[in-house]
């Protein structure tokens, strides 16, 4: 296990005041926040600040890990010292399942405290349906246009029966329907927390979230695919065959088209009740004048036709 | 991964069928009754229904629940920068579709650079 340089970790210095620590905390919360940051990293570096804030945050917690961590340097092996803890008392409710081993080993696996507002803190009794999960998924467009299966690992945290808080990896093989859009929640029934008494479990929610194509551009259920074509194509007209997500057709390009001109092949998109639409954007490409057959074509057009691309503007 | 369809726990689509009760909804999501109240005060979350005890949420509404509930616990957010965060958070996702629909394939566009000389 490596040691874990918490001050670093929120770019403050050792001897920061609480109120510089939290400041810090709440800008990279800020900036990292998954529901707000949706790059790759941005998940694991909000977790990270998260357990940084969890333990420098209280200055408890924070006179035990400066106590244990003053001969430690960031990314050292790390092994806490026997029963170092004994005298420390931590308390809090059973939800980190996110803290790293390192954090695990310093504070204990139920040492997070329940942070924040008026959320998160409705306890009644008896029959009560347990909690609903939320997680992300991440999906391939061929998973959208045709279904598919996947498998995906939850980290849950389990009370044994000495009432420690144990976490799990819990693996989960779901059926991801036809049609997902970016951004769109799915249900798994009763893949939540288990209920209360007679209640029901609760429900696991998976937001979907799309791995970009090499291909094809997704807008909610449209795709977006760049079409190559030569001047004289769009120019006269022409059918030109380009590929959909269920097999390749030949587009009738209108003479005249424009670069950049949209056209769409309707219900060719995302599949739904009502389905998406394929968008084939025109990209002229020129023929390079490289060799003489070419360069006379070339000069011929320069001579022949009365052509001003900047007549419009004014010299 | 061994069974690959066989044991598959089916997804749903959630709709927006309104089916929960402000009970179940804040059961569920284990938070206060009265901090839900705020959030429809905000237009965060959408019930349905004339009275609180008629009011009756859709699915859509626990997810977004779920996430106003982050940026309370995560951010230190009240009801209204919630709002604020889930408006501006909508404009930022149609301005990058937009974005995204006309943005250009880098490798196509021989011929369509300008080069002054």
């Amino acid at each position: 296990m490596e040691f874990k340089d918490y001050y670093k970790i929120l770019g403050v210095e050792r001897d920061a005041t609480q109120d510089d620590i939290k400041k810090a905390y709440r800008q990279l919360a800020r900036k990292f926040h998954p529901d707000i940051n949706k790059d790759a990293g941005a998940e694991a570096k909000f977790k990270e600040v998260g357990e940084a804030y969890e333990a420098l945050g209280d200055p408890e917690k924070r006179a035990a890990y400066d106590q244990l961590g003053k001969d430690f340097k960031a990314g050292q092996e790390f092994k806490p010292p026997p029963n170092w803890d004994a005298g420390f008392e931590y308390s809090g409710g059973p939800d980190n399942a996110d803290f790293s081993d390192f954090f695990g080993s310093i504070f204990g696996a139920a040492a997070r405290g329940e942070r924040g507002g008026r959320a998160s803190r409705s306890r009644t009794t008896f029959n009560m349906r347990g909690e609903d999960h939320h997680a992300a998924i991440v999906v391939d467009l061929r998973d959208a246009l045709d279904g598919a299966t996947r498998t995906i690992t939850l980290r849950v945290p389990e009370m044994d029966d000495g009432g420690h808080v144990l976490v799990r990896d819990k693996n989960l093989t779901v059926q991801i329907p036809k049609g997902v859009v970016e951004g769109q929640s799915i249900r798994l029934k009763g893949q939540g927390s288990p209920g209360m008494g007679e209640a029901p479990a609760g429900d696991l929610y998976l937001e979907v979230r799309f791995k970009p194509d090499p291909l094809y551009r997704i807008v909610g259920k449209d795709l977006y695919l760049d079409l190559p074509v030569t001047p004289w194509e769009v120019a006269l007209g022409a059918s030109v065959k380009m590929p959909t997500p269920s097999g390749a057709i030949m587009l009738k390009v209108p003479a005249g088209s424009a670069n950049g001109r949209e056209l769409r092949i309707r219900g060719r998109g995302i599949p739904a009740k009502e389905p998406g639409d394929l968008y084939a954007v025109l990209k002229v490409v020129w023929p390079p004048a490289t060799d003489e057959k070419a360069r006379k074509i070339y000069e011929e057009m320069a001579k022949e036709l009365a052509f001003d691309p900047r007549a419009g503007l004014g010299v | 991964m061994t069974d690959e369809t066989a044991g598959a726990i089916p997804a749903e689509e959630i709709g927006d069928e309104p089916i929960y009760s402000l009970e179940e909804l804040s059961s569920s999501c284990h938070v206060e009754a009265a901090w839900v109240v705020e959030l429809v005060e905000q237009g965060i979350i959408e019930a349905r229904g004339a009275t609180i005890s008629e009011w009756r949420f859709s699915s859509l509404s626990v997810v977004r629940l779920a996430k106003a509930k982050r940026f309370d616990r995560d951010l230190g957010l009240n009801p209204p920068g919630i709002a604020l965060v889930f408006d501006l958070l909508g404009e930022i996702d149609r301005l990058k579709a937009r974005l995204n629909a006309q943005q250009r394939a880098p490798s196509s566009l021989a011929g369509d650079s300008s080069d002054p000389a």
